[in-house]
């Protein structure tokens, strides 16, 4: 298969009938998913030559469900952005059925709704993090890209679920129970109203605007009210989302520092330059910015990030208030006008990024939903948005939709 | 002007726990290099920190044992800062939201007044890995030792109530001594299990103003803390005098040289809430259910050896010193014999004999039934002093009981009056000036005749008999 394509093919052939629901599925990951032996490096020099020494939650229980052929595709950065990921290509040129990428911004939806598939972001805390080697412990999580929606469902069957190597699932606390998939191809939900934040329309363009109008006067044909609504610092996910995001990309790539395993550089005379040398080397100019301004406000300006921390508690609360309104939320997906594979640097990755946010903030469930429009130029494509953990029901709706 | 210094300690606790603070590996920083590691102790790509509960039972054991108050919700924050120690670039600490706050310890002050000295906050935390520098050839290399990285710790910060090195000792004693009876640690200096670091400044006599402090590391003991303070407050008495600024900076105790001397300042970075380590929340259940496993603690234990068995202070003092020590003195007070005869016995023979072997109360072969049945003895006039004492070295190298070797060795104690009278009238003959003597006033010649019989009768006689015998005699 293509290398440009993929960076790593499993060579072991299964020696028996796979059995399962996912038996007869083909199925991508990426390489910053564990499985033990191969070549787990997620798209950084900072993991230069790693193995993972053991299988990600999600690994094992796909291969539980049957998955036995898997490849890895090519992937950006620790899974920031979508610059040079190929996922969204395998599943065009027909290499795999379903792939799992990391959304820590909107990754899986973006790259669905470019691609013309179905991506799907879980709440946060349905699916174990063990394994999965990110950038953003509070905002990202394994997502679906898949040209079927029962295969999302199917494959969200098999992966989510309390784990106890991810202490910080909602499973583990009091306060919640994790969503059941085992219904949602035949529950046939459906919903009266989705609510319309007016403020994430506001700024599309006349043609975006023209087409996401279209993708919702197909939701009302299907008997979806859309209820117009106001969250009027809905420009604030991005900041908050950036001001948080880099602080914990700060923290999380502390990590690599060339002692225990990845890159070291050959010339440290001491291990101070060690470190310095090493890090300088191991980041593209891209993380490596996003960990600087996080390290800015972890050292320099601690009561912005508090206050970033306060307005997200903010924003999920007044998100949650809109499904008083409504049942579910509808937004476009991407800005067609901003690349999301090109962009090159902080502001234009949230740029491209600016309407997915949401979820990851929120920790809320999203689905982009391919074909309402479909018109690559100025496509912003649909994504539909539950309350936290009613993951099953969304399923179910969009289901309903599609079908 | 005469200054007053104002202490404050900074104490390390590493909690007896079996396994790591955030993983299943085992809690012996002591075992062959890297042996206890794991994919999250060594932070590989993708682990998730697990907090443990041993590690939060412990800490709150510990916290109760100092009287502070537990809070209910508490996390873990990342402070950052790099160092090969270190395997994610940060250690998890409870920097904006510790376990507890707002305890206290009393102690006994220099002039027998009893002092009570606060706690500010007691947090959790996770040790680091350890370093070894070496060299291969020339090359000189850092081998990390990652055994040790993950292992739950609390930290005890004090207000700055200290006066004086004697205060710091008492506090150091007092803290141990809580935390060993509530199981929290084994609080040894020795064994790395508690170390303290002391912030020093000086203010004029009379004012109530916090002035630049100086921190102070490396004593390796209780000894080491009182004359590292000694010496920090003289030290900056002296450049207080010569018109010299205190600047806030760290300096380590050199307890060859019996000074202190500034290192390299430590960088500080920041605190920031960790998104993986769910936050603590505590129930009162809960917190009730940890109480109810605290033993009885010093403090009411020393009253009740008082009380109840008519200890002097000092004795109960020294009787509730150590849990294991306590519990043992009562179980041989529960055979029958006199507590102030087991209060004296263990201070006065078994703790030396234990120190000199370095045994405890746990693991020595003199169990508190083979200790009672040497007392026994002894209170029924079975064995004198003297052979007592052989026959507890004896206790150490057989498995024996005490009367087997009081048998067996011919220490019973010779009561028998007419072998005495024998006895007797042979060292008078083989004294005739010390009997003389006697009967002339000099009345301390008594003693020096009852050492003669005793040895005579190769330590077995009953010298109260003998006393009794010779008194007659010579009267």
């Amino acid at each position: 298969m293509h290398s440009d394509i993929f960076t790593y093919i499993d060579p072991s052939q299964p020696s028996t009938v796979a059995a399962g629901p996912l038996a007869a599925k083909s199925l991508a990951i990426q390489p910053n998913m564990s499985v033990r032996g191969w070549p787990t490096e997620a798209g950084s020099i900072a993991l230069d030559r790693f193995v993972a020494v053991e299988d990600a939650t999600v690994v094992k229980r796909l291969r539980t469900a049957g998955a036995k052929t898997m490849v890895s595709t090519r992937m950006s950065e620790l899974g920031f952005g979508l610059a040079g990921d190929t996922a969204a290509q395998a599943l065009a040129e027909g290499h795999a059925d379903i792939a799992l990428i990391t959304d820590t911004m909107g990754e899986v939806r973006v790259a669905a709704s470019t691609t013309g598939v179905f991506g799907f972001k879980p709440s946060y805390g349905t699916v174990s993090r063990f394994g999965l080697i990110g950038l953003v412990p509070s905002m990202e999580c394994f997502g679906i890209l898949a040209g079927k929606l029962e295969d999302i469902a199917t494959v969200m069957v098999a992966i989510s679920g309390s784990d106890d190597r991810d202490p910080s699932m909602p499973g583990f606390g009091p306060e919640c129970e994790l969503p059941d998939f085992s219904q949602v191809c035949e529950a046939k939900e459906s919903i009266a109203v989705a609510g319309l934040v007016k403020e994430a329309v506001d700024g599309l363009g006349p043609s975006e605007s023209e087409a996401f109008s279209a993708a919702l006067s197909r939701l009302e044909k299907a008997g979806v009210k859309i209820q117009e609504l106001s969250l009027p610092d809905f420009d604030l996910f991005r900041s908050v989302h950036n001001v948080i995001g880099s602080v914990e990309a700060s923290s999380a790539g502390g990590k690599y520092d060339g002692v225990r395993y990845g890159h070291r550089s050959a010339s440290a005379k001491n291990w101070n330059e060690m470190y310095l040398r090493s890090r300088g080397e191991s980041f593209g100019l891209l993380v490596k910015t996003y960990m600087l301004q996080g390290a800015y406000f972890q050292f320099e300006n601690y009561s912005a990030f508090e206050d970033a921390c306060r307005i997200r508690a903010r924003l999920v609360r007044k998100t949650e208030e809109l499904f008083d309104k409504a049942d579910l939320l509808v937004f476009p997906t991407r800005r067609p006008g901003f690349d999301a594979a090109a962009a090159g640097t902080i502001n234009e990755v949230y740029d491209a990024f600016s309407l997915t946010l949401l979820a990851n903030v929120t920790g809320m469930p999203a689905l982009a939903l391919p074909g309402l429009v479909f018109d690559g130029d100025v496509d912003p494509g649909l994504q539909l948005v539950g309350p936290r953990l009613s993951d099953a029901r969304l399923l179910s709706v969009a289901l309903c939709l599609a079908g | 002007m005469d200054y007053e210094a104002v202490i404050g300690l900074e104490i390390h606790v590493q909690l007896k726990c079996a396994t790591k603070m955030f993983c299943d590996c085992h809690n012996r920083p002591g075992d062959e290099p890297n042996q206890n590691i794991c994919p999250i102790c060594l932070w590989l790509p993708g682990a998730i920190p697990k907090f443990g509960r041993e590690a939060l039972e412990k800490a709150t054991l510990t916290c109760l044992a100092l009287n502070c108050d537990i809070q209910h919700q508490s996390a873990f924050d990342q402070k950052v800062y790099y160092y090969p120690d270190l395997p994610k670039g940060f250690q998890l600490s409870q920097f904006h939201r510790p376990l507890a706050k707002t305890g206290w310890l009393d102690i006994i002050g220099k002039d027998g007044a009893q002092e009570r000295l606060r706690i500010h906050k007691i947090h959790m935390e996770e040790d680091v890995a350890k370093l070894v520098h070496e060299t291969e050839g020339r090359t000189p290399i850092s081998l990390v030792d990652f055994n040790r990285a993950g292992t739950p710790l609390v930290e005890i910060v004090t207000e700055p109530d200290i006066r004086s090195p004697h205060d710091a000792m008492e506090f150091i004693r007092a803290l141990r001594t809580q935390i060993q009876y509530a199981g929290g640690s084994e609080c040894s200096m020795e064994q790395g299990t508690l170390r303290v670091d002391a912030n020093v400044s000086l203010r004029p006599c009379g004012t109530d103003q916090l002035n630049t402090k100086v921190e102070i590391k490396n004593m390796n003991s209780i000894r080491n803390i009182g004359d590292a303070i000694a010496y920090e407050i003289d030290r900056q008495a002296r450049c207080l005098k010569a018109g010299e600024e205190i600047v806030l900076h760290t300096r380590l105790w050199d307890p060859e040289k019996g000074v202190t001397a500034p290192m390299r300042a430590k960088f500080e970075g920041p605190c920031v809430p960790d998104p993986s380590v769910p936050q603590i929340v505590i129930s009162d259940e809960w917190l009730n259910e940890m109480r109810s496993r605290l033993p009885e603690m010093p403090g009411r234990k020393v009253e009740r050896f008082v009380d109840q068995y008519g200890l002097t202070r000092e004795q109960a003092v020294l009787m509730s010193s150590e849990r294991e020590l306590s519990e043992y003195f009562e179980a041989v007070v529960n055979q029958e014999i006199p507590a102030c005869t087991v209060a004296h016995w263990i201070a006065t023979q078994l703790l030396p004999a234990l120190k000199e072997r370095s045994q405890t109360f746990i693991d020595t072969p003199i169990s508190a039934e083979r200790f009672a049945g040497l007392l026994a003895m002894l209170e029924r006039d079975e064995v004198n002093a003297n052979s007592a004492k052989e026959v507890l070295a004896r206790l150490f190298e057989t498995d024996q009981t005490p009367r087997a070797i009081v048998e067996e060795s011919g220490f019973r104690q010779v009561s028998d009056t007419a072998e005495l009278e024998v006895l007797v009238d042979q060292v008078l003959a083989a004294n005739p000036s010390a009997a003389e003597g006697f009967r002339n006033g000099r009345k301390k010649v008594l003693g020096f005749l009852i050492g003669q019989a005793m040895s005579v009768s190769q330590g077995k006689a009953n010298p109260k008999l003998i006393r009794e015998i010779l008194i007659g005699r010579l009267s």
